[in-house]
């Protein structure tokens, strides 16, 4: 059976079998694994067993979790792993039988071999991540400010690519002379967002520079068009 | 910017481990319309639901712009964030999920079948890129590479959340399990991206049979030497059937050709009807 040896100082101080799915960790009394240091959170981490996996999960501690000196949130257990929260250590420690187990398991899934993630399995962990709300993938959303005095609103790019000019069928529309038609698209891609000089008379500009080509814009970039000047920067999107 | 022609070519090979061949692709000139599908499933049920996912969103996006259909006759909300066009391919994926979803519940043989998707879409003003799974869309503009899909796969997203290392994520055992795919969920999104296109550049779809066995930089090199769409595929299922050829690949080749001006030729035809 899969233990966690709690140590403290390289002594140990006790043994937790996994004799459940689920073993708690924190300095409330309530924890399998009890450990009344200051540095340690009242609920501090959690080590669920998914099938024959062992998941660690930091419960948003104060101080970290720490897995072969690397701070984790949630990181799969491998045999021998070292689990410090404050001045303590748990080692993940799995019998012989577990170890060439685990590797079997491993090999059984042949990894080139595409699969679908069985959702019954997709349900479980994602019922076990409700209790630490982590939103997958939270997308930022690029807004422009206007830099110029001008008293009107910030623009947030809620489309996947947003056309800058005098155009109608630019979502930002700007006016004047020698503004283009379509002066300069800014494009939400999976890297980020990305502005691209249109061509036509209003240069633009990123930090100063004249752009002729693309660029990835990065948070307070200042984006000249024209006459125009703005800030860039990106916030969490709503919802 | 607008790329006056474009040359595109296409091929797939079972590869030298795997006895059938479970992925479909298409490629349409006319429509502009690139789709690769990598399908999984026992017995022949991959390949049915890479086949019909093919099929059905060149059937339906056709149907659609050929129509100029307004965005309440899609299937599906749409997506506000999107142009009219890219609502079309959104609206063609999530119906082919689901018709193989719900063959998938009532055909025994069928039952767990899936598919990736990857597909681009090109107007004079436009590259629609959209993609559900682990295939993949790249982009090659001034030599250099980018990807314009997203691999919904677990490693992947523990990546892009900081949980796990992109060194960790190569050598992970979980490398292909898909977090979304075409077939086993009654809905799904598809990712999606829209860009403006510049005259020379160069797209390649594919499915991961290619990418497991050559990296992006490899990638990258291979469409910069090679000026011919047709004969850059056959050097990539080359490379992969020589490096062991352990799945099935595919890849499409999508070269925008001529400079200057646009001519008016069959891509302009087509964007005029959502000109309104």
């Amino acid at each position: 059976m899969a233990k966690i040896i709690l140590t403290f100082n390289k002594r140990v101080i006790r043994e937790y079998p996994f004799v459940k799915d689920s073993l708690t960790v924190g300095r409330k009394p309530d924890n399998d694994i009890l450990i009344d240091n200051v540095a340690v959170s009242a609920s501090h981490a959690r080590i669920d067993k998914v099938g024959s996996n062992f998941i660690l999960t930091d419960l948003q501690s104060t101080n970290g979790t720490y897995v072969n000196n690397k701070k984790v949130e949630s990181h799969t257990l491998i045999h021998g792993n070292q689990i410090v929260i404050g001045k303590h250590v748990l080692i993940f420690w799995e019998s012989e039988e577990e170890r060439t187990a685990a590797a079997q398991a491993t090999k059984k899934v042949d990894p080139d071999k595409t699969m679908i993630l069985d959702t019954v399995t997709q349900r479980n962990l994602l019922a076990k991540q409700t209790t630490v709300p982590r939103p997958a993938r939270r997308e930022k959303l690029g807004v422009l400010s206007f830099l110029d005095g001008s008293q009107l609103p910030d623009i947030e790019l809620v489309k996947k690519l947003t056309r800058v000019g005098k155009s109608d069928n630019c979502e930002v529309k700007l006016s004047g002379m020698f503004m283009s038609a379509t002066a300069a698209t800014i494009s939400r891609r999976p890297s980020g967002y990305v502005i691209t000089f249109a061509g036509g008379r209003a240069k633009l500009k990123v930090n100063g520079e004249v752009i002729i080509g693309s660029v990835p814009l990065k948070d307070f970039d200042t984006i000249e068009i024209g006459a125009y000047k703005f800030q860039f920067y990106q916030k969490e999107a709503n919802g | 910017m607008i790329p006056a022609g474009i040359e595109a070519a296409g091929l797939t090979d079972v590869g030298l481990k795997r006895d059938g061949n479970e992925d479909s692709f298409s490629t349409d000139d006319a429509l502009n319309l690139y789709v690769v599908a990598d399908g999984m499933g026992g017995h022949l049920a991959g390949e049915v639901a890479s086949r019909m996912a093919v099929n059905m969103i060149n059937k339906s996006f056709r149907q659609w712009l050929d129509s100029g259909a307004s965005e309440d006759m899609l299937f599906g909300v749409p997506d506000a964030s999107l142009s009219r066009i890219a609502n079309y391919v959104l609206s063609s994926i999530r119906l082919a999920n689901r018709v193989i979803y719900e063959m998938a519940i009532e055909h025994e043989h069928y039952r767990g079948m899936g598919t990736t998707v990857a597909l681009v879409h090109v107007v004079p003003e436009l590259i629609i890129a959209a993609n559900v799974g682990d295939s993949r869309i790249y982009l090659i503009r001034d030599g250099k590479i980018e990807r314009l899909s997203r691999d919904h796969t677990v490693v992947a997203e523990q990546v892009e959340m900081g949980i796990m290392t992109k060194q960790e994520a190569e050598h992970s055992p979980l490398q292909h399990v898909l977090t979304r795919n075409l077939g086993s969920s009654e809905e799904t999104e598809a990712e999606i991206f829209e860009i403006e296109p510049n005259e020379n550049d160069r797209l390649v779809l594919c499915t991961d049979g290619l990418t497991d066995l050559i990296s992006d930089e490899e990638i990258l090199q291979m469409v910069l030497m090679e000026n011919n769409p047709g004969s850059l595929c056959r050097s990539f299922v080359d490379k992969a059937l020589k490096r062991g050829g352990h799945d099935n690949t595919t890849v499409i080749s999508v070269y925008f050709t001529g400079t200057g001006k646009a001519k008016p030729g069959s891509v302009k035809k087509i964007m005029k009807k959502f000109r309104s």
